[in-house]
C-alpha cells in the first residue's frame, strides 16, 4: 500500500519525471543542433537543448503531480472530476489537490521558501559591499547574485500575497465553497514551484549578468545562465495570467446572495484589481521573453541593432509589464492593509468608495506610465511631460488609500497587536516611498538619479516596505484562522521592531548613498561610501536576522506551543471569523446570504451585527 | 462552533452547487482569456510598428523578402471559416440540434487543422529566414505563437466534440456514478451531467474562437498586407 502511494501521482513521481524529462529534452535538443540548420549554426552555444530541457522537464513534473489526467480524460471525452484530493489527509500537501484552503498553503510555505533563498543572496549582496573593493565575489558572481536576488523575489512575490492569502481566503470572504477553476488554481502554484527550480539553476550555467529587469542587449548576449532567467519569469507570467483569470472569474460568478460589489471586503477589492493587472500585463512579459528566446535560439533580430532590431524595444516592453507589476505588488498590500485597519481600531473603514477608486485608478494609471523608466534612455524628449505627469497623477489614487487608512485610525480604538504594528509600518515605510517616487518621476532629477542607489532604496521602500510588512501582517492576523494556532505575541513583537528598526537602517541611508552618485550593480565603489556601506551591510544582517526571528516563532508557535486561536481571536467581524478555525473542508454547511457591510465595527457594536443571517437556500 | 459551518459536517452531505455556475464560469473565463491573448499579441503588434519606425541598419524590410500572400490569405480565411462555422455550430446546440452541433463544430475542427496545415507549408516553402531582419523576425515570432496557440485552441473544441460524441444517443445522466474519480463512493468529486457542461463550453469556444480569428485577420492585414 505504502509502495502503490509512492509511485501514485505525488511529489516523488514529479521530481522523478522532470529530472528525467529535463534530461530527455536536453538529448532532443542536442538533435536539433546536429540537424545543422543554417540559422543555428553561429549561436556557440546550445540554448536550444536548454530551453526544450526546461520545457519537457516542467511537462514532466506537472504530469507527475498528475496535471496530466485530466486533459487526457478531456480529449477522450470522458466526464470530468471537480475535486481531487481534497480529504486525504497531510498527502495532499504534496501534490495536486483543488482546494483552495490546502493552495493557499502550499503557496505559504513554497513562496515562503524562494524568498527565504531570495533574502539569502541579498545578504551576499551585502556582504561583499562592506568593502569599496571587489573582496569576495568576482564582478559576474556578483552580478549573478543581484540578479538571482531581484528576479526571485520580484517573480515569487508577485503572487506573495495573492497566492497564500487570496487562495486561502477569498472564497469564503465572498461565500464560496471553491475558486472557480481549482485545478487551475493548484496549476498555479506548482508552476512557480518548477519555476523557482529553474531559476536556482541558472548558477550550474554561468549565471546572468542583467538583474532582474533582463535589459537588451546583455539579455542576447548572456551565456545559458540567461535561459533560466527567461523560463522563469515566463513560467511566473503564465502563473501570473491563470491566477488573475481564476481570480476574477471567481469574484464574478461565485458571490454568495447578497454579496453586491459594494460589500466587498476590501481585500477582495485589492485581489480583484490586482488581478486585472496580471492577467492583462503578464501576457506582455510572456511575448518579450519569448522573443528574447528566439533571438537566443533561432537568431531572430527582435533586440538586435545590427540584425535590424533594437534593444529599446525589449525596453518599452518588458516595462508596459513591468510598472503594472509594481501594483501588482503593492495593491494587495494596500488591501490587507484598509482588512487589518479596521479589526484594530474598532472603525467601520471610512472611506470604502474612496479606497475602492483608489485601486481602480491605480489599476488604470499604472498601463500609462511605463515610459518614465525610459526617462535617460532613447525616449523623445516630447514624450517626457506626459510620462511625468501620468507618473506624478498616480501619487492621487495612491493618496486615497492613505486617506482611507488615516481616516479609519481616526479616533479609533487602537490595539497595537503585531498585525497592527506592521500594518502602521506599511504606512510609514510607503509614504517614505511614495515621496521618493516622486523624485524619479521627475524628469530633472531622474537624470541625476537614475541608476543609483537612490532608485534601488525608493523600490525598497515601496516593495518591501510595502509587500512585505503586509505579507507578514497578513501571516500573523490569519495564520490563527489557516492553523488554528495563535503565534506567539511576545516574539511577533520582536521580530516586528528589529525587522522595521533595521529596514529603516538598511534603506534610509542607501537613499543618501544614491544621491552622493554610488550607482546599482557595481561590485566597487568610491572609498568615501565606505562607512556607509558598511553601516548599511550591518543593518542588513540585523535585518536578516530578524526573518530568522520571524522563523523561530512561527516553528515553535505552530509545531510546539500549539496555543489554540479560538475561532475569532482579534474580535473580527468579517465572515472568515465567524467560521471555526481551521476553516472546515467545505467552507459552509450551507451558502450564506450576505445582509449588511463587512465592517459593522463602532457604536452597534455589542449587537454584533454580522453579515451573514441566513442559508440562501434549503438543503435538497 | 458556529452555526455557519462545522467539522463535523459530512462533506458528502453539504448542498450541492447550482448546475449554471460552471458554464458562467466558463463564459467568463473565455472573456478574460481573449483579453489576455489580445495582449499578448499586442507585444507584436507593438514590435512590428516600433521596429518598421526605427528601421535599424536600413534592416526592417530587406527587397529579398517577401511574404506569400496567397498562402497568408488562405490561413487567415480557414482561420475565420472554422469560427463561423463555430459559431453556427454553438448556435445549433442552444437550439437542441445536437448532430447539427457535432457537423458544425468538426468542420470547425476541420478548417483550423486546414490552417495548421497550410502555415507549415507557408514556413517550409517561404523564401526567407528568421535572420533577415526586422520584420523577419516578427513574422516569424508573431505566426509561430500564432499557430502554438491555434493547437492549443482546437484541442478545446476537441474536447467538447469528443464528449458530445461519447454521450450521443444516452440520455443526461449517461455516466455512471463515480466514473470521473474512478471511485463509485466519490460521486460528489464528479461534474453531475458533464453533458450539461458542453452547451456553455460551446458558447464560450465560439466567443474565443471568434476573437481569436479576429486576431488571424489583423495578423493577415499588418504581416501580408500593409
Amino acid at each position: 500500500m505504502k509502495l502503490r502511494k509512492l509511485i501514485g501521482f505525488n511529489l516523488l513521481t514529479a521530481v522523478i519525471l522532470g529530472v528525467v524529462g529535463f534530461y530527455v529534452g536536453w538529448w532532443i535538443g542536442h538533435l536539433f543542433k546536429a540537424e545543422s540548420l543554417d540559422y543555428f549554426e553561429d549561436t556557440g552555444q546550445n540554448d536550444i537543448s536548454l530551453f526544450i530541457a526546461y520545457l519537457v522537464g516542467v511537462i514532466g513534473f506537472l504530469v507527475g503531480l498528475g496535471f496530466g489526467n485530466y486533459p487526457v480524460q478531456r480529449l477522450l471525452g470522458k466526464p470530468a472530476s471537480l475535486r481531487e484530493k481534497e480529504d486525504q489527509g497531510a498527502a495532499r500537501y504534496f501534490g495536486l489537490c483543488t482546494d483552495h484552503k490546502v493552495v493557499g498553503i502550499q503557496y505559504l510555505i513554497g513562496i515562503g521558501a524562494f524568498i527565504f533563498i531570495g533574502g539569502l543572496n541579498a545578504m551576499l549582496i551585502r556582504f561583499e559591499l562592506i568593502t569599496p573593493n571587489q573582496h569576495a565575489w568576482n564582478g559576474n558572481n556578483y552580478l549573478t547574485l543581484v540578479g538571482l536576488h531581484g528576479t526571485m523575489m520580484m517573480g515569487m512575490m508577485s503572487s506573495g500575497i495573492i497566492g497564500p492569502f487570496a487562495n486561502y481566503l477569498l472564497p469564503v470572504m465572498i461565500g464560496a465553497r471553491r475558486m472557480a477553476f481549482p485545478r487551475v488554481e493548484a496549476l498555479t502554484f506548482w508552476l512557480l514551484m518548477a519555476a523557482g527550480v529553474i531559476l536556482m539553476t541558472a548558477i550550474g550555467f554561468g549565471g546572468f549578468p542583467t538583474g532582474w529587469t533582463g535589459y537588451a542587449p546583455l539579455n542576447v548576449q548572456a551565456n545559458m545562465g540567461m535561459d533560466a532567467y527567461i523560463a522563469f519569469f515566463a513560467l511566473v507570467g503564465l502563473s501570473m495570467t491563470l491566477l488573475g483569470l481564476n481570480m476574477i472569474a471567481t469574484v464574478i460568478t461565485m458571490r454568495a446572495p447578497g454579496m453586491t460589489w459594494g460589500r466587498l471586503p476590501i481585500f477582495v477589492w485589492g485581489t480583484f484589481t490586482t488581478s486585472i493587472l496580471m492577467l492583462l500585463a503578464a501576457p506582455v512579459l510572456i511575448s518579450v521573453l519569448l522573443m528574447v528566446a528566439m533571438d537566443r535560439t533561432a537568431q531572430t533580430g527582435f533586440f538586435n541593432d545590427a540584425a535590424g532590431g533594437s534593444p529599446y524595444l525589449y525596453e518599452n516592453l518588458f516595462w508596459i509589464f513591468g510598472h503594472p507589476e509594481v501594483y501588482v505588488l503593492a495593491l494587495p498590500g494596500m488591501g490587507i492593509l484598509l482588512e487589518i485597519i479596521p479589526v484594530f481600531s474598532r472603525k467601520p473603514l471610512w472611506g470604502y468608495k474612496l479606497a475602492v477608486s483608489g485601486m481602480l485608478g491605480i489599476t488604470l494609471l499604472s498601463f500609462l506610465v511605463w515610459q518614465h523608466h525610459l526617462f535617460v534612455s532613447g525616449i523623445n524628449a516630447d514624450l517626457r511631460p506626459f510620462y511625468m505627469l501620468s507618473t506624478e497623477l498616480i501619487s492621487l489614487p495612491t493618496g486615497f488609500i492613505f486617506v482611507a487608512a488615516l481616516g479609519t485610525l481616526w479616533l479609533g480604538r487602537i490595539r497595537l497587536a503585531v498585525p497592527m504594528l506592521f500594518s502602521l509600518a506599511w504606512l510609514f515605510n510607503f509614504l517614505i516611498g511614495g515621496l521618493s517616487g516622486v523624485f524619479l518621476s521627475d524628469v530633472p532629477s531622474d537624470v541625476t538619479t537614475h541608476g543609483s542607489f537612490f532608485s534601488m532604496a525608493h523600490f525598497h521602500y515601496t516593495i518591501m516596505g510595502g509587500l512585505l510588512f503586509a505579507f507578514f501582517a497578513a501571516i500573523y492576523f490569519w495564520v490563527p484562522k489557516m492553523t488554528g494556532y495563535r503565534l506567539n505575541e511576545r516574539w511577533g513583537k520582536v521580530h516586528f521592531w528589529t525587522m522595521f528598526l533595521a529596514f529603516n537602517s538598511t534603506f534610509g541611508p542607501l537613499l543618501v548613498i544614491g544621491f552622493l552618485g554610488m550607482p546599482r550593480r557595481a561590485v566597487t565603489y568610491a572609498g568615501y561610501l565606505q562607512g556607509a556601506n558598511t553601516w548599511v551591510s550591518v543593518s542588513a544582517f540585523v535585518l536578516g536576522a530578524s526573518m530568522l526571528i520571524f522563523l523561530a516563532n512561527f516553528v515553535y508557535s505552530l509545531a510546539f506551543a500549539r496555543v489554540p486561536a479560538g475561532a475569532n481571536p482579534w474580535g473580527s467581524k468579517s465572515i472568515e471569523w465567524q467560521l471555526p478555525s481551521p476553516i472546515p473542508l467545505h467552507n459552509f454547511d450551507r451558502i450564506p446570504t450576505f445582509a449588511g457591510d463587512p465592517y459593522p465595527y463602532g457604536a452597534d457594536a455589542g449587537t454584533a451585527q454580522r453579515p451573514v443571517v441566513a442559508p440562501a437556500r434549503p438543503t435538497p | 462552533m458556529t452555526e455557519l459551518a462545522q467539522h463535523s459536517t459530512p462533506y458528502s452531505v453539504v448542498e450541492a452547487e447550482p448546475p449554471e455556475l460552471m458554464g458562467r464560469n466558463l463564459r467568463v473565463a473565455a472573456h478574460l482569456w481573449a483579453s489576455s491573448t489580445g495582449f499578448f499579441f499586442f507585444a507584436f503588434l507593438f514590435a512590428y510598428f516600433y521596429l518598421r519606425s526605427v528601421n535599424s541598419q536600413g534592416k526592417w524590410h530587406p527587397h529579398a523578402v517577401k511574404a506569400p500572400v496567397t498562402l497568408g490569405t488562405l490561413i487567415a480565411a480557414s482561420v475565420v471559416v472554422s469560427a463561423v462555422l463555430v459559431v453556427v455550430a454553438a448556435s445549433r446546440l442552444r437550439g437542441g440540434d445536437q448532430p447539427g452541433w457535432r457537423l458544425a463544430g468538426l468542420g470547425g475542427l476541420a478548417f483550423g487543422v486546414l490552417a495548421i496545415v497550410l502555415q507549415v507549408v507557408e514556413w517550409s516553402t517561404i523564401g526567407f529566414g528568421p535572420t533577415d531582419g526586422g520584420y523577419a523576425s516578427v513574422f516569424f515570432g508573431w505566426t509561430g505563437l500564432y499557430l502554438v496557440f491555434l493547437v492549443c485552441t482546437l484541442y478545446w473544441l476537441e474536447t467538447l466534440l469528443a464528449t458530445s460524441f461519447r454521450y450521443a444517443g444516452r440520455g443526461a445522466s449517461g455516466h455512471a456514478p463515480g466514473e470521473a474519480s474512478g471511485d463509485s463512493h466519490r460521486t460528489g468529486d464528479d461534474i453531475a451531467e458533464p453533458i450539461s457542461l458542453i452547451g456553455p463550453g460551446a458558447d464560450a469556444f465560439a466567443f474565443y474562437w471568434a476573437v481569436f480569428a479576429g486576431i488571424g485577420v489583423a495578423t493577415w492585414i499588418i504581416l501580408y498586407l500593409l
